[in-house]
């Protein structure tokens, strides 16, 4: 049971006969009669409980990505339906332009008014846009009918769950075409023409000025009656391991949105990278169980694999559990390959396992540390307000040391440390990952 | 991704009777809980007999009270009738009833005077300054705070009936007076206890409440006393004046000074108002919630540090860490190794900077400061030293 603004307004109407007859016995008349008129209009108003719904949804969309969530009404009742119908997406997915404001009011979430003959149908569209990776839920579609008189009318909830997967944003792709334009200058680069470790032989071609005399082939040239030297081009089908830390660091807030985020990108954008140059790419969430994993996917495949596997991962509040994460990495890779932390460099992990973990894979692969930095520290630094402002000053001044501490000691291991504000992370682990392969330390 | 054919829902899976049910089950307790107030609200208007505490009122059953004297008169036939205001007393006392006025601090002149125009036999106790307006010639006198036995002495028959009474107060008595008076101070022939005025109707005076209280009533004649002076007629006024403005004449309330519409109309607005109400509070299906990513702030743990070291008073660990800060900014600007000792360092700063080495050296190894206002300092010397590093 619901009344309309129709039904207040005849209600107001009241006063023109409690002016007329100021007695309280004529307001109460009045009020009977308009509560009357209400009951009988709503058992007049088609049930809403007769209503075949269906709900349309794309499988998933990016992180801001526009989409249409389509409701199919079909009227299986009686009686000539007029009703609101809501689809109930949270309100943080409903487009704001489509929002309606109303003085005095607020803001009402967008909702649909039909008007159906009976076994007619209507489709109905609802324009969401996610603001958050993971599973957008609508539980519900909310049907109000009024009646003939348009004084009341009643409603139900039709229990129909929709779910939106929502994939990341993968802002960073936007870095992705120069890091490709540098990955194909790699390719057949003449730098690389110098023989260095994990380099394959490419092609032969003729010499030309410059090129280093090491790399004549001379056996050709014998052949040819011309200088003809080798080329190299990095090594490919190379395997590249992304972990991706969801513990309890991966929960804090960096310039607003959780450090996860700012790795989730950046593995992206790496993996992007990879699977472009040739490498075999593996993800694996871990704090302290296996929370995802993408595995075996190549080419156009890997990315999709990739997205929805990340769309589903939310921190933990629980400290990460390095040994574990070491032995499932162990158990995925038999020969040397990338793996590539994503996570805090945070002293007290560091000394709660990170350090011996990362020094054992190291002995094995070549392991890269990518860490979100956290500006607010820099602030704290500097700041000499007064004594407390001081104190934290030194508090974020010892934090930067052993932080400085915990970086060296992995730098000594031949670890590649990279550190970066959220924005940045992505596009710096894609160069360290470009400096290695061209370094041939893959 | 697997595209499966949506699902088809109809209906929530209720009944009419399902939703009934549902509904009844639902607002059973609010309704009980209604029901009991509405059940408590009935039972405390249910007329019971009301009590009172203000002193001699006939229905105050306490030391103080006069509801024994009242109870009393009624099993003997007098219909006792308690008012507090003076017009209702004034209604009430016709001719051929009395009224008993009960002290007149709460009284105004006006009221007096009414009240002495009255038809009916006046009965006053506890007087304070309007005596004279009863009975000229007589005026209140001194009391003591315990109570004496007097003796009627005079001819009065009331009083001559009683034989003595305890009362606390005197009357002061013109020897002039037109009055009768009875219960005198035998060592003072210009004092009295009761004082009556014979004419178309009976005035008497008495100089305290005393012998009317409940627990005074079983002395000496107080009893006899009471009962024949307030019992000469079947109707008793038994007037306490209440302080406090009286009523203006009539009981006017505010809506008598508006037109008939205004209450109308606003009972009216007030229905349409719950009628928005209804409308605007029914919402279409329930709020749907936010699943939101926990929130943990950066550097909690940093500033939980700072905390820890200001509590504990840590001067010499906060200037360690900053000094530390600052001797690895310089030695990596100026290149030094990091095996570089302390006075290695604090060279190279002095030459970079130009400060004698005693006082760099003073300013990163010195010993910490001892208080906020030396830690505060420290950090800005700091500062200073390495912007003049960079200059170099």
């Amino acid at each position: 049971m619901a009344i309309t603004r129709r039904a207040v307004g005849l209600m107001a109407l009241g006063v023109v006969p409690a002016l007329l007859f100021p007695v309280p016995l004529t307001v109460l008349a009045w009020s009977l009669l308009v509560l009357a008129a209400c009951a009988l209009d709503a058992a007049l108003a088609a049930s809403p409980r007769q209503v075949a719904v269906q709900r349309d949804v794309p499988g998933s969309v990016r992180v801001h990505q526009p989409a249409t969530s389509v409701l199919t009404l079909t009227h299986t009742g009686p009686r000539r339906l007029r009703a609101v119908v809501r689809d109930a997406w949270p309100p943080s997915a409903l487009i704001t332009g489509e929002r309606t404001a109303v003085p005095l009011l607020g803001v009402l979430t967008p909702r649909s008014r039909v008007d159906l003959a009976p076994g007619e149908g209507v489709r109905v569209r609802t324009a969401v846009r996610a603001s958050r990776r993971g599973d957008l839920v609508a539980p519900f579609v909310a049907i109000r009918t009024v009646g003939p008189l348009g004084l009341a009318g009643r409603q139900a909830r039709v229990p129909l769950v929709g779910r939106l997967r929502v994939l990341p944003e993968f802002a960073s792709r936007r870095h992705l075409p120069s890091r490709l334009a540098r990955l194909r200058e790699l390719d057949g680069r003449a730098a690389v023409q110098v023989r260095a470790s994990g380099t394959e032989f490419d092609s032969l071609r003729e010499y030309v000025d410059g090129d280093d005399v090491r790399s004549i082939d001379w056996r050709a040239t014998a052949r040819r009656g011309d200088v003809v030297v080798r080329t190299w081009r990095p090594e490919r089908d190379r395997r590249v391991m992304v972990v991706l830390d969801t513990g309890r660091t991966s929960a804090v807030r960096v310039l607003d949105a959780p450090r996860i985020e700012a790795s989730i990108e950046a593995a992206l954008l790496l993996s992007a990278l990879a699977g472009r140059a040739g490498d075999r790419v593996e993800l694996l969430a871990y704090d302290r169980r296996v929370r995802t994993r993408v595995a075996g996917a190549s080419g156009a495949g890997l990315m999709a694999a990739m997205a929805e596997a990340l769309a589903g991962v939310e921190p933990t509040l629980v400290e990460t559990d390095w040994p574990g994460a070491a032995a499932q990495v162990r158990q995925r890779l038999s020969q040397r390959a990338l793996v590539v932390l994503l996570t805090a460099v945070d002293p007290a992990v560091a000394e709660a396992g990170l350090l011996d973990v990362v020094a054992r894979l190291s002995e094995r692969h070549q392991v890269v540390v990518a860490s979100v930095a956290d500006p607010e520290l820099a602030e704290l630094r500097v700041g000499r307000d007064d004594a407390g402002a001081v104190f934290d000053a030194a508090a974020a001044e010892r934090e930067g040391l052993e932080h400085a501490a915990v970086a060296m000691r992995l730098r000594r291991r031949g670890v590649e440390v990279v550190e970066a504000l959220p924005a940045d992370l992505a596009p710096r682990l894609a160069d360290t990952y470009l400096a290695l392969k061209a370094a041939g330390r893959l | 991704m697997s595209v499966s054919a949506p699902a088809v829902v109809r209906g929530d899976g209720t009944t009419t009777a399902s939703r009934v049910r549902s509904r009844w089950r639902r607002s059973r307790g609010p309704l009980l809980i209604l029901g009991l107030l509405v059940i408590g609200a009935l039972l405390a208007l249910l007329p019971t007999p009301r009590t009172s505490n203000r002193a001699l009122a006939p229905d105050n059953p306490g030391a103080t009270g006069g509801r024994a004297v009242a109870q009393i008169l009624q099993h003997q036939g007098v219909q006792v009738q308690q008012v507090t205001t003076r017009a209702a007393a004034i209604e009430a006392a016709t001719s051929g009833s009395t009224l008993l006025v009960i002290g007149d601090a709460n009284l105004t002149q006006d009221d007096v005077a009414a009240l002495a125009a009255s038809a009916a036999d006046l009965v006053l106790v506890d007087l304070d300054w309007s005596t004279d307006q009863f009975i000229p010639g007589v005026q209140p006198g001194w009391g003591t705070s315990t109570p004496s036995t007097r003796t009627a002495s005079c001819a009065e028959s009331d009083a001559s009936a009683a034989g003595t009474i305890t009362a606390r107060r005197w009357l002061w008595v013109d020897p002039a007076t037109a009055a009768r008076t009875c219960f005198p101070d035998p060592s003072d022939p210009t004092s009295a206890t009761v004082a009556v005025l014979d004419g178309t109707r009976d005035v008497t005076v008495l100089a305290d409440g005393y012998p009317l209280r409940n627990d005074a009533l079983v002395e000496a004649g107080n009893a006899a006393f009471a009962l024949r002076v307030l019992g000469h007629h079947d109707h008793l006024v038994w007037f306490v004046p209440t302080a406090g403005a009286p009523a203006p004449a009539g009981g006017l309330s505010m809506w008598d000074l508006m037109p008939p519409w205004v209450l109308a109309a606003t009972l009216q607005l007030a229905v349409v108002g719950l009628a928005a109400a209804f409308w605007r509070g029914r919402r279409l299906g329930p709020v749907v919630s936010e699943q939101l990513p926990v929130v943990v702030p950066s550097a909690e743990t940093t500033r939980g540090r700072a905390r820890l070291y200001r509590r504990s008073r840590a001067y010499g660990r906060a200037a360690a860490a900053l000094r530390a800060g600052t001797a690895l900014r310089f030695g990596a600007r100026l290149g030094l190794p990091r095996s570089a000792t302390g006075p290695d360092l604090a060279d190279a700063v002095a030459r970079a900077t130009g400060r004698p080495v005693e006082q760099v050296s003073a300013l990163l190894y010195g010993p910490p400061p001892t208080n906020d206002q030396g830690l505060v300092n420290l950090a800005h010397e700091l500062d200073r030293l390495e912007s003049e590093g960079h200059r170099s």
